[in-house]
């Protein structure tokens, strides 16, 4: 008997799992992908929002301005890179404008600080500011984190506390059994225990309506991104978005913006559009159309087209896709669901989700261990053991650590300046790497502009070499997904054994 | 601090020929620095022939040019530092190198050759929409897998581009028992050599399909198939023309990128164009003392070629070295512009000063264009011209111009123009 299974292992299953690893309890993450981070938490914006624009007094405008406060701690205890690079709404007309006095307004009612700035006051800090810009509203407390990185530190600080994580396992059935909950997994498995922390991202609704009669509705609301190389990190220093727009279908997105990456990249994005298959990430033709041809128009605003005129397509390495979980109750649904004792909801963790999630695992942390009258270990270990990044370093960083580990001479990945030391580090943590996705997404190795075509082969064998695999068991993500299908000498020539036939 | 007169960035065809070219030319303090384990470059899993019918009038594998090109610098025992990745350099020609033999090790060298060589177009860089499938891989990171390590990267599949690239991996992959359903180019021609889409597609009964492209990928865990429809003279996806092939795996072969993150990082002036450095007719980029020659300048069609202009730049930087080339950027030189139907010209200014013997200059035409000449104007006068056949993008132009005739030259500028009825195709 488990004391708490947790249902995914996005931003609030690992929030959650790490505030509930301080206690002496059993807890399990169920996660239907093959690594830890495999949904919302994945494929979205990495915005650290100000928390200025939720409606005051909604769970999104709580937990936004909450999350945000905890970034620098958090951050520097998992060691995530995180920058409060700021971001800015810009106003191109009047109206505009005056959306962005509403939303300062906004923010003063949930406390977020944020500057209303005509255009001399923003030429001041950003003279190529298009020409087109009347004013913007800049949020000093908004910032930029790494995703996956913050996720996968956090999974990697809750297991070192005995947290067990089991991946590839996907919670179908949840169900009363006497005084406790029986979480059945699709591929038989069967867990039990006292409580339930359902944070399935876009398929949290089926959990809740599996045992509660207070029913709600996610739909998937699916968005693209596009990513730039390096060169262009120089003139984007803030986050800049255009002012938010309505959405028809209820709620609303935060529009198109333009993101300096903590990893240096340049992100573009997003869209929005509404689906049904909660698993479709797939990049569509129309939603990556979207971001160009906003960007072609848009990208005259932007201070970096003082040096790049026009919107630089042949700069973009790649695309991504990811899907939020909008509710229909248009705010975070959190806490105990009403008529289902000890089981609790983290659902509809949409946009700014990323931002709310570490306060999100705190507060049903707490409401958990009260439940359970939950003692704090003795020998709690916070933060996690990581290799620093080698890319990150100064020169002399850089020789000490070759001195200390030679597997630190040795690049990957060139364009991300990956070495030898971090992927097998990345395989050897807790919650390790076991395919080439999870290296990538533990050490950027074949995340930069040659998309791995350079050093997949390496990884295949470093894996190899750490995992005692042969090449043809590795994975890009587990299940089926086999990166080669066969050895060159294993031929069979049919015509020629006929011939031996005969 | 390690002092070196010249330096070599990489070691593939283009850094080995600077290497032996300036040992040639008396200089005697080079080191290449090599990021593989071994030099020779991506020559080694080209196990295909067809190389060296220029430089060495014989029909060569890829590892038997590598061999002949490592051997030149084996018998002049030019060092090498292999495995060293080169992290940054500075404009004061300092380039900081990493490897296991001597850990973080920074180099002031007098002169430099840059001849990183490029890196392949990717399906993220081509933006093709869909699932994030294995089984959706680049010729080059295919080859490594079929010829370096042994193995099969799937087993059926359809080949994105048609350059000689492609062509000759959908043969290989036919050889290695994988079916090839289709190569699908973009363009309404094959930028290839004719010679490789007869003995490599029709030789095997590939259909190739022009005017095409790959719209989407499908499966989740490893391809299922891809949607391929024709495109319109916008290069533009025509509603209604899609179609599912089934396959494990998309091979794209659709262009090469030079690989210029160090030349950046030192402040070298880039061109849009070539996407490599810009260079003088010496081949020297806006800092002095540094030179770039091979895929790292622009991407080239054949390794003869990336050889010789690899001997240029070592035999310029050897000049350098003995006070003899440019100083200064390009303040003294002018300027040549890419004019219609040129692209990718190199170089992009001429010393007049240094201006000595033949100038080169080297472009890739913008489309097919038959009955035409590429011209090289001075403002309006016409200084020399080269007619060809048909000029086509798959296949880099080389224009040898005296430089006496340069003499009295402004403005230059390279350009592709009917001659008589010439039409554009």
């Amino acid at each position: 008997m488990w004391d708490v299974l947790i249902i995914g292992s996005g931003v609030c299953g690992a929030a959650t799992a790490r505030a509930l690893a301080r206690y002496d309890l059993s807890i399990a993450v169920l996660e239907k992908g093959s690594d830890v981070c495999y949904g919302a938490s994945r494929g979205n914006s990495a915005m650290v929002h100000g928390g200025y624009d939720p409606d005051p007094g909604t769970n999104k405008a709580i937990f936004n301005v909450l999350g945000n406060r905890m970034f620098d701690d958090l951050c520097a205890e998992l060691k995530v890179p995180f920058e409060r690079s700021g971001t800015m709404v810009i106003a191109t007309n009047e109206e505009e404008m005056e959306e962005v006095r509403r939303l300062h307004e906004c923010g003063l009612r949930n406390e977020v600080e944020t500057l209303v700035l005509d255009r001399p006051a923003l030429l001041e800090r950003w003279p190529d500011m298009g020409k087109g810009v009347v004013g913007a509203l800049f949020c000093p407390s908004g910032g930029m984190v790494c995703p996956y990185t913050l996720v996968i530190a956090m999974c990697e600080n809750a297991a070192r506390n005995g947290v067990e994580f089991f991946l590839n396992c996907e919670a179908e059935k949840v169900e009363r059994v006497e005084d406790f909950w029986r979480v059945t997994a699709k591929d038989g498995k069967v867990f039990d225990t006292r409580v339930v922390v359902n944070c399935a991202g876009t398929c949290a609704d089926v959990f809740n309506n599996q045992v509660s009669e207070d029913r709600f509705k996610i739909v998937p609301r699916f968005g693209s991104h596009l990513v730039m190389d390096r060169e262009f990190i120089p003139w984007v220093d803030t986050t800049i978005t255009q002012t938010p727009t309505k959405l028809a279908s209820g709620g609303h997105t935060k529009g198109m913006g333009i993101m300096p990456s903590v990893d240096g990249t340049v992100i573009l994005g997003t869209d929005a559009e509404d689906y049904t298959d909660p698993d479709d990430v797939a990049t569509t033709r129309r939603s990556i159309d979207r971001i160009v041809d906003y960007f072609k128009t848009f990208w005259k605003h932007l201070p970096i087209s003082a040096v790049y005129p026009e919107f630089p397509v042949s700069g973009v390495i790649t695309a991504y896709g990811g899907l939020r979980p909008h509710p229909d109750r248009d705010d975070f649904i959190i806490g105990e669901a009403p008529d289902a004792a000890n089981f609790f909801n983290a659902a509809g963790i949409e946009s700014p989700g990323l931002t709310a999630g570490p306060a999100i695992g705190e507060h049903l942390g707490k409401l958990i261990a009260e439940r359970l009258s939950a003692k704090k270990k003795a020998d709690y270990k916070p933060g996690r053991e990581v290799l620093p990044t080698f890319r990150t370093m100064t020169d002399e960083e850089k020789s000490r650590a070759i001195a200390k580990n030679s597997d630190y001479a040795r690049i990957v990945c060139r364009c991300e300046q990956v070495t030898e030391a971090e992927i097998r580090d990345a395989i050897r943590r807790p919650v390790g790497a076991r395919t080439v996705s999870a290296v990538k997404m533990r050490t950027r190795a074949g995340m930069g502009r040659c998309q791995g075509g350079f050093c997949q082969s390496r990884v295949v064998e470093i894996l190899c070499e750490e995992l005692g695999l042969t090449p043809l068991e590795v994975t890009q993500s587990g299940g089926e997904s086999f990166i080669l299908t066969g050895s060159c000498c294993e031929h069979s020539f049919p015509e020629a054994d006929e011939e031996e036939k005969a | 601090m390690k002092n070196v007169d010249l330096l070599i960035i990489g070691g593939g065809s283009a850094g080995l020929a600077a290497a032996a070219a300036a040992y040639d030319e008396g200089i005697r303090d080079i080191l290449i620095v090599e990021r593989s384990d071994y030099l020779g470059g991506i020559l080694h899993q080209c196990i295909h022939n067809g190389f060296g019918l220029h430089r060495y009038k014989e029909e060569l594998t890829g590892p038997e040019y590598a061999r002949r090109s490592i051997e030149e610098v084996e018998k002049k025992n030019i060092p090498c530092l292999l495995h060293a990745f080169a992290i940054s350099a500075s404009a004061d020609r300092i380039v900081t190198v990493v490897s296991p033999e001597t850990g973080l090790l920074r180099i002031q060298a007098k002169a430099i050759v840059l001849a990183m060589g490029c890196r392949e177009r990717s399906r993220g860089a081509l933006m093709i929409p869909g699932t994030r499938p294995a089984g959706v891989i680049t010729a080059g990171a295919a080859q490594k897998y079929l010829n370096l390590q042994g193995y099969l990267p799937g087993k059926e599949a359809v080949i994105l581009g048609s350059g000689d690239i492609g062509l000759i991996m959908a043969r290989q992959l036919v050889l290695e028992g994988i079916k090839v359903k289709e190569v699908v180019e973009l363009m309404p021609f094959s930028s290839g050599l004719t010679r490789n889409i007869v003995q490599c597609l029709n030789d095997y009964n590939i259909p190739l399909s022009l005017s095409s492209t790959v719209i989407e990928i499908k499966g989740r865990s490893r391809v299922t198939g891809v949607v391929v429809a024709k495109v319109d003279e916008n290069r533009k996806p025509v509603p209604g023309t899609e179609r599912e092939i089934s396959c494990d795996t998309l091979m794209i072969s659709a262009g090469l990128i030079p690989e210029n993150e160090l030349s950046r990082s030192a402040g070298i002036r880039m061109s849009r164009s070539t996407q490599g450095a810009v260079v003088d007719q010496n081949l020297q980029t806006s800092i002095d003392g540094v030179f770039a020659c091979g895929n790292v300048l622009h991407v080239h069609d054949l390794v003869d070629y990336v050889s010789m202009e690899g001997e240029a730049a070592g035999r310029n930087a050897a000049r350098y070295l003995k006070g003899a080339a440019r100083q200064g950027g390009f303040d003294r030189c002018i300027e040549v512009k890419e004019g219609p139907g040129v692209g990718a010209l190199v170089p992009q200014y001429v010393d007049l000063s240094a201006a000595e013997g033949k100038i080169e200059f080297r472009f890739r035409p913008r489309g097919r264009y038959t009955g035409s000449e590429a011209v090289l104007l001075s403002g309006d006068e016409k200084i020399a011209a080269k007619r060809e056949l048909i000029f086509t993008p798959g296949e880099m132009c080389t224009m040898s111009v005296d430089a006496a005739k340069l003499k009295n030259a402004q403005a230059l500028r390279v350009e592709i123009r009917p001659v008589g009825q010439g039409v554009q195709e």
